[in-house]
This record gives C-alpha cells, sequence and structure tokens, in this order.
C-alpha cells in the first residue's frame, strides 16, 4: 500500500545519500594517514597559470615536510577567489595587484607580503597582421583578462607613449583560457594575458609575440601573495613559512626549469610541452627572482590605477605591503622530481 | 424518535443567503423503506442529500437520524490509489482483525460479481463496476442508511438497467434505508417504494406516491408504467389519465 | 517491439559519431577547436584510469541528491500547507513567486561569500533551483484535489495526520512525480553550472579545467559523463511512476 511504498522510497534517498557520502569523502582513505592531521597545513589559492607557479611547487615541496604544508588549492577565476577571502574561507592566495588594492580600498584587510613573478605576461596579435605597434592596432579588438588586471594598466601607458587614444582601440574583457581560440577564429585580433594563453597561440601558429612585457616595463608585476591579516595575527610563523617557501621554489623553479614545468602541469592539469615551452623559450620570458615589491613599482601601479579609474580614492600603501616575511638569504628550496 | 424510522425532517429549511433551496420540507422514512428523490433540476435534491448526511445544517428545522450514514457520489467517490479491495476496506475500518476484515471483502465483492478484481485500480474498471465497488464501500461494516446522489447518471443506458437489477438484487440480500436522489424517473418508479416530487427552486414537497409492488421489477410491469405515468403528470410533463386509460382499453 | 527500444537509438547514436568523425577528418577545424573521437576516447581512458572521472561524477550526484533531497522535504511539507491554508498563501505567493524567477546562478557570488567553494555552496544553488517549482507545484496540486475525496474521507472516518497521509499525500503524488522529474534534470544542470564557478571537482569543474588546461578532449569526456548521468538520474526517477498506487495519474 501507500504508506509501505513511501517507507521504501525514503530508505531508498537515504542510502542513496549515504553510499554517494561515503564514496565522496572516502573515510578510509583518513585513517590511512594519521600523520597528516597532527601537521598543520594551509590552503594557497591560484590560478593554473604561469604567473602562479610557485604556488604548486611550494605545494609539491611541502608534501612531507615536517613544518606546515601549504596546500595549493586551484581556482578558476579571480572573482571566486575574492568571495572566498571576503567569506573568510581563504587566507592566503596569488592575485593581480590592483585586485589587491581594491580590496583594500573596500576595507577587506589583506595585505600584500610578497611577488609571485616578474614578467611572463604577454601581447599577441594574429600571425596574418602586419602590425607591428599599438598605432597598427587602432579600430582593432583586444582582449584583455579583466580590467582590473596589471595587463589594462601597463597596455594604457603605453598607449599613451605611442599616442593611441583610449577609444582607438576596441577592448573586450575574455576568460584567459578563451583567448587563443578567439585570436584563432578571428573573434579577437589581439590580447594580453599571463602565460601560458599567450604561448599556446604561439604553439597553434595563429598568433605572434608583439611585445614581451619585460619589453614594455622591465620588470613587469602581475601578480603578488596576498595574506589576511587576521592569518597574520594569528600565525606568524606560518605566514613566515609560507613567504619562504615561495621564494624558495621560485629560486629553485629559475635554475630548474624543465623540472619545474613537469611539477606544475600537473597541477594546472595542463600539458606539460606547453608548460616547458613558456618557461625555456625564451628562459626569460618569466622570471621568478627578485619577487621583493618596491615602494617606487608598487606606487606607480598604484597611481597607474587611480589615474584608470579602478580605485576610487588613493589607499595608504603602508598598510597593503609587509614586507617583514621575506628571508635575508633565499637558497633553492630542494626538492627532487620524481 | 421512534425506532421504526430511520431519518426525520421537520420543518426543514435551508437558504444559502438570499437564495431559499428548501423550504419547510417535512419527510419521515422508515428503516427500510426505499424513497426515491425527483425535481427539476437546480432545485436543492443535492442540498437535500447533503443535509441528511450530516455534511450540511439546515437554517432552520430538525434532522434526527438514527444509523450509519454512507454517501454514494455521482462518479470518481473511489480513491484512485487504492485497489478495489483497499477502497472496500475503507468502509470496514472499525472492524477489527484482519481476518473478519478480509472476509467480509470478500462477501461483498462475491455480492456485486467482482471477484477476480481485487487488485485492480478504479482506472482499471468500467464505469458500471466502479459504481458497483462504491456500492460495496458503502454497504461495507453494518451501514445502515445509504444516501446515493445520481449514482448511475454518468453511466450509458444499458449499463443503467444493469445497475438498478443489482441494486434491487443487493439491497434483497443486504437490506438498507435508502435514499436515491436522481433526474431519471424510469429509474425512480423502478426502483423505489415511495417517490417524492419536489417543485422547482425553493423545493417543497410537491406530491408524494407509493409503489407497492413487489421487487424485482420490470420497467414494463404495468405498476411501474402507471408510476411513471403519474410521475410525469405531477411535474404537469403528461396529461391527465383519462384519454390514456381509455386507449389501453381499446387496445 | 523491445529490440527496436534498444536498437535504433543505437543506430542513431553510431551515425552521430559517424558524422563526427567525418567532420573532424575534413581538417576544417583546429584539433584544440574539435577533438576527434579518437582522441576523446583516449581522454576517456586516461580519466577513468586515473579514477579522475569517478570521483567528478560521484561529487556532482552527490551534491544533486543531497540537494534535491533537502528541496524535497522542505518543499512537499511547505506546498502542503500553503494549498491548505489560505492566509499562507496569499501571504507567500507572492514571495516565492519573486525567488522562482531568480535564476539560481544569480545567487552564485552568495553562495561562495556564504559557503565558501565546495559541496555546501552546489547544494545551496540547487536547493534554490528545485525547492521553488516543489512548493508551486505541490500547492498547485494540493489545491486542485476534487472535493468529493474529503468528504468520502470524512464518511469514512479518517481525521487529521490520517487524512493528509491517506488521502492529501496519495492524491497530489502523480503531480509530485512529475514536478519530481522536471526538477531533477533542472538540478543536474545546475550542478554542473555551479561547479564551472563555484567548485574544485565534480563533473562542471571537469568541464571548466579542461578549459583552463586547454583540453578539448577532456571537456568532451565530461561532456558524455554529464549526458549519460542526466539519463540515468530521468530512467531511475521514471520507476516511481510505475508504483502502482501512482498509475492512475498517467494512464487516464
Ligand atoms: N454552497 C452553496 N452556496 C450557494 N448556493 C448553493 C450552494 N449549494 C447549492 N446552492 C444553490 O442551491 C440550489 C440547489 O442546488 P442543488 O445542487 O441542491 O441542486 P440539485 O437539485 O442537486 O440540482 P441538479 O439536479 O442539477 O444536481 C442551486 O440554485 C444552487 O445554486
Ligand atoms: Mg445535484
Amino acid at each position: 500500500m501507500f504508506r509501505s511504498t513511501a517507507v521504501k522510497i525514503l530508505a531508498g534517498a537515504a542510502l542513496l545519500v549515504i553510499v554517494l557520502g561515503v564514496l565522496r569523502y572516502k573515510p578510509w582513505q583518513r585513517r590511512d594517514q594519521p600523520m597528516e592531521a597532527a601537521r598543520a597545513s594551509l590552503n594557497v589559492g591560484f590560478l593554473p597559470v604561469t604567473c602562479h607557479l610557485t604556488c604548486p611547487v611550494t605545494d609539491f615541496a611541502t608534501r612531507t615536510s615536517a613544518t606546515t604544508r601549504f596546500e595549493s588549492q586551484r581556482f578558476t577565476d579571480f572573482p571566486t577567489i575574492v568571495e572566498s577571502i571576503k567569506g573568510g574561507r581563504l587566507e592566503a592566495t596569488f592575485m593581480i595587484a590592483p585586485l589587491a588594492m581594491k580590496l583594500r580600498e573596500q576595507g577587506v584587510p589583506v595585505k600584500i607580503l610578497y611577488l609571485g613573478h616578474r614578467d611572463g605576461s604577454t601581447i599577441m596579435v594574429r600571425s596574418d597582421l602586419p602590425a607591428k605597434d599599438l598605432r597598427d592596432l587602432r579600430g582593432r579588438v583586444f582582449a584583455l583578462p579583466s580590467k582590473y588586471s596589471n595587463q589594462n594598466l601597463v597596455l594604457r601607458k603605453l598607449m599613451e607613449d605611442q599616442g593611441v587614444k583610449p577609444d582607438e582601440i576596441n577592448f573586450v574583457e575574455m576568460p584567459p583560457p578563451d583567448m587563443p581560440g578567439a585570436l584563432a577564429s578571428r573573434a579577437i585580433d589581439a590580447y594580453f594575458v599571463g602565460e601560458p594563453h599567450a604561448a599556446k597561440a604561439e604553439l597553434d601558429r595563429s598568433g605572434r609575440v608583439l611585445y614581451h612585457a619585460k619589453d614594455i616595463w622591465p620588470q613587469f608585476i602581475s601578480c603578488v601573495l596576498v595574506v589576511t591579516e587576521n592569518l597574520i595575527r594569528e600565525q606568524p610563523e606560518v605566514v613566515r613559512d609560507l613567504v619562504r617557501g615561495i621564494a624558495e621554489s621560485g629560486e629553485w623553479a629559475e635554475s630548474h626549469r624543465l623540472d619545474a614545468a613537469k611539477v606544475a602541469a600537473p597541477y594546472f592539469r595542463q600539458d606539460e610541452s606547453v608548460v616547458r615551452y613558456v618557461l625555456t623559450q625564451p628562459p626569460d620570458r618569466v622570471s621568478y627572482r627578485m619577487l621583493e615589491p618596491t615602494d617606487a613599482e608598487m606606487e606607480q601601479i598604484h597611481r597607474m590605477a587611480l589615474k584608470a579609474g579602478i580605485l576610487e580614492r588613493p589607499i595608504d600603501m603602508k598598510d597593503l605591503i609587509d614586507r617583514s616575511f621575506i628571508p635575508p638569504h633565499i637558497r633553492a628550496a630542494e626538492i627532487s622530481v620524481n | 424518535m421512534n425506532q421504526l424510522v430511520s431519518l426525520q425532517l421537520k420543518n426543514v429549511s435551508r437558504s444559502f443567503g438570499e437564495v431559499d433551496v428548501l423550504r419547510r420540507i417535512s419527510l419521515e422514512i422508515s428503516r427500510g423503506e426505499f424513497v426515491a428523490v425527483v425535481g427539476p433540476s437546480g432545485c436543492g435534491k443535492t442540498t437535500l442529500l447533503n443535509l441528511l448526511s450530516g455534511y450540511d445544517r439546515p437554517t432552520s428545522g430538525t434532522i434526527e437520524s438514527s444509523g450509519r450514514r454512507r454517501m454514494i457520489y455521482q462518479q470518481d467517490g473511489l480513491f484512485p490509489w487504492l485497489t478495489v479491495n483497499e477502497n472496500i476496506g475503507l468502509g470496514l475500518r472499525q472492524l477489527h482483525g484482519e481476518r473478519e476484515r478480509e472476509g467480509a471483502v470478500t462477501d461483498l465483492l462475491r455480492l456485486i460479481r467482482l471477484e477476480g478484481f481485487e487488485r485492480h485500480y478504479p482506472h482499471q474498471l468500467s464505469g458500471g463496476m466502479r459504481q458497483r465497488v462504491e456500492l460495496a464501500r458503502a454497504l461495507a461494516g453494518e451501514s445502515d442508511i445509504l444516501l446515493m446522489d445520481e449514482p448511475f447518471s454518468a453511466l450509458d443506458y444499458l449499463t443503467r438497467m444493469q445497475m438498478r437489477r443489482e441494486l434491487a438484487r443487493i439491497l434483497a440480500e443486504r437490506p438498507r434505508t435508502v435514499v436515491l436522489v436522481t433526474h431519471d424517473i424510469e429509474e425512480a418508479a423502478q426502483l423505489a417504494d415511495r417517490v417524492v416530487v419536489l417543485s422547482e427552486r425553493p423545493a417543497q414537497i410537491r406530491d408524494q406516491l407509493r409503489i407497492a409492488a413487489p421487487r424485482p421489477r420490470n420497467l414494463t410491469d404495468d405498476e411501474v408504467v402507471q408510476a411513471i405515468h403519474r410521475i410525469l403528470t405531477v411535474l404537469g410533463i403528461e396529461h391527465e389519465p383519462e384519454r390514456a386509460t381509455e386507449m389501453e382499453r381499446t387496445l | 517491439m523491445k529490440w527496436k527500444a534498444i536498437v535504433l537509438p543505437i543506430v542513431v547514436a553510431a551515425a552521430l559519431l559517424a558524422v563526427w568523425a567525418g567532420v573532424w577528418a575534413t581538417g576544417a577545424f583546429h584539433e584544440s577547436a574539435f577533438p576527434s573521437p579518437l582522441a576523446v576516447a583516449r581522454g576517456f581512458g586516461e580519466e577513468m584510469r586515473s579514477g579522475r572521472l569517478l570521483n567528478d561524477s560521484i561529487t556532482s550526484l552527490f551534491r544533486v541528491v543531497c540537494g534535491f533531497l533537502l528541496a524535497v522535504g522542505v518543499g512537499v511539507p511547505g506546498g502542503l500547507w500553503l494549498g491548505q491554508v489560505l492566509a499562507a498563501r496569499l501571504a507567500f505567493l507572492p514571495i516565492i513567486n519573486f525567488f522562482r524567477n531568480l535564476s539560481p546562478l544569480a545567487w552564485m557570488p552568495f553562495a561562495i561569500l556564504w559557503f565558501g567553494v565546495g559541496d555546501a555552496a552546489s547544494i545551496f544553488l540547487i536547493f534554490l533551483s528545485v525547492f521553488f517549482p516543489i512548493v508551486l507545484s505541490t500547492m498547485a496540486a494540493v489545491a486542485n484535489i476534487p472535493a468529493v475525496y474529503f468528504r468520502v474521507a470524512e464518511d469514512y472516518g479518517l481525521h487529521g495526520r490520517e487524512r493528509l497521509t491517506q488521502v492529501t499525500l496519495p492524491a497530489i503524488m502523480p503531480q509530485v512525480i512529475t514536478t519530481l522529474r522536471v526538477t531533477a534534470g533542472l538540478a543536474w544542470l545546475v550542478v554542473v553550472a555551479a561547479e564551472m564557478i563555484a567548485g574544485r571537482d565534480g563533473l562542471g569543474f571537469a568541464v571548466m579545467d579542461s578549459r583552463n588546461g586547454l583540453r578539448t578532449d577532456l571537456l568532451v569526456t565530461a561532456m558524455i559523463a554529464i549526458g549519460l548521468i542526466g539519463i540515468v538520474i530521468d530512467r531511475v526517477l521514471v520507476q516511481l511512476t510505475k508504483i502502482p498506487s501512482v498509475r492512475w495519474g498517467y494512464d487516464r
């Protein structure tokens, strides 16, 4: 009768939830690793771009370390990272520098402790266009990852230098992974983005390099390490470990580029050959040294952000930047691949 | 109230706001009596049944009843999510003991000649079969009074005729006090001990006639034909008998 | 009849596969824009061996089942209440209609702010997408129960709880089950969309991740898994319509 069928269905539903829950959380695996729980661990957010390479490398390096385990948490876009920070669920992450300033402006207590990389961004144009500089891109469609990105700011400076007015180029915002495809299908004519999304078009032969970031702005910064004040207050030692870990990972990646590609590719879930290409063609396409942010360059980004209208009012840069966790001597991390 | 009386209405009136539906109706129905109520559409027959079943209350006057009352609806009174067995079982809820209830259901199924359909759902039955199940459910559990609101009006003509026979046969086995509301004057004449004819709204009892012929009756039995004629005359549809009887004699 | 139901769909699927392979063979699209069936098959094998595909499927299913059951558990009683109490209906109907017309995906930023990235955010979004249709449909079903059933219930002494479990609930079951089928499909759509943004695993995340990883073959693999599981979910819910005591709602 109705009653007994209802009971059966309810029981079935409950069983389904339990079975799926068990399969999902695999409680039997937890018990295999009693050490795991004893060790402190910290999630660090990153996107699968080579600007954030030191994040997964640090994860890899601290897999078995005696100190804090830095678990890299892959995101797919910056808005989600921002929402996770505001929701108090993420306390350390890589992000584009102007976005960190914007957060500070909104009163979110975050600090920039370190840089993620230098250089590593590229302006690509369609390979069939004879463009030699931005003047030749007047009237063309140009894609940027976000208006909060440093790419946007730098590009504006370059346009100014070359005498191109802001409305002479049609800008569109586009998720970086879509850019190579859009260029190949001629939906856009050029783009400026962090690697490996530029190299992808180069490998496909649908685009060629117009400028490397370093040609426009030597030691270009796009992404920085951002940590909440809360974490700094409560676990300063963990923060110190994190900055040192990233510095040493960067130093290691700098001198072990092929190995770094091998380590990072699975974290990015990208083809190792693409990552390897970015790290080696040419080797100074992206750099992981000299990651201490200077007042001058941060102030410059700040000024440009204000000018571009990204920031509505100036922020106090002393509150934003904290260099006290950077280790005095940086040696390469000891990482053995395989 | 007298032991031999099942239902008693004294000066019962019912109005809905400004609309007077029933006006000062007095009626006494004896135990085991079969009363048919006929009248023009919209005169208040359903309203009367609702009062008799206790579902509705009169605006003035009193209604008394003795015994368990059961209503049979025009159609789709069966629960479609219950099997024939379970629907009939509803009428036996006061019986304790699984075996007792099963026995009662089996008896009723035999009575309505639907053995083998226990596990069928109403939508798998024909209209006539469904009305038989309704009947069985209403008969179940020693009910005393059956109130039927045009129970066969949704059936086709032949099925309707058969259902009349069935009802007479079943009532012979399980006697009940019956109030049957119907549009169908043949049905009233063929089945009832007494036919109550209501007037246009506000309904009053215009006439009552007794039909004493034994059951089962054929539609073409003299008593039945005469009763039909009398009812139609009361309703002003046929003429006074003189010429008709003359014609009959000449045939 | 029976063999047709099995063979014909296979023929159509094979034809589709042939068209796919044919278009690929023309070389009109770059491999990264239009992966070959073979590349997808290899990707499928890779994802199966690594266990990722299975894990992602389980994750998405877990979220859908939790969000869906939660919404049913709250929505059906809510709809029953609204269907029976006129004042409640008057009070809540406008606001329910307001929320029903909001795409659950508009809640995405709040889902992440409140619940972070992971199960809870997706479950919340699925709940929102399923809850309102279920409440409204249950409410309408209750309001449409023929009055004669309640008269019969009264006649045979079914009151209170018995009336609820033996009359009201079975009477609305066919319509509720139909709504369950529709909303389960909706939930499956929403979980994929939700995971694309607020996920670290699950099939939606697999889609997004293959995209970020510039791997269109894995993208198609995830799409195939999503489609197949969608079919399975509907097949399972169709079983509910075969329960004998609800057949009446579909057979006439
Ligand atoms: N709940 C109600 N509220 C207002 N008016 C009502 C109500 N119930 C019945 N009426 C009115 O009472 C009158 C008689 O209705 P009722 O249903 O009793 O007629 P009936 O004789 O059964 O008609 P039919 O032969 O068509 O079934 C109608 O005019 C109807 O409008
Ligand atoms: Mg009526």
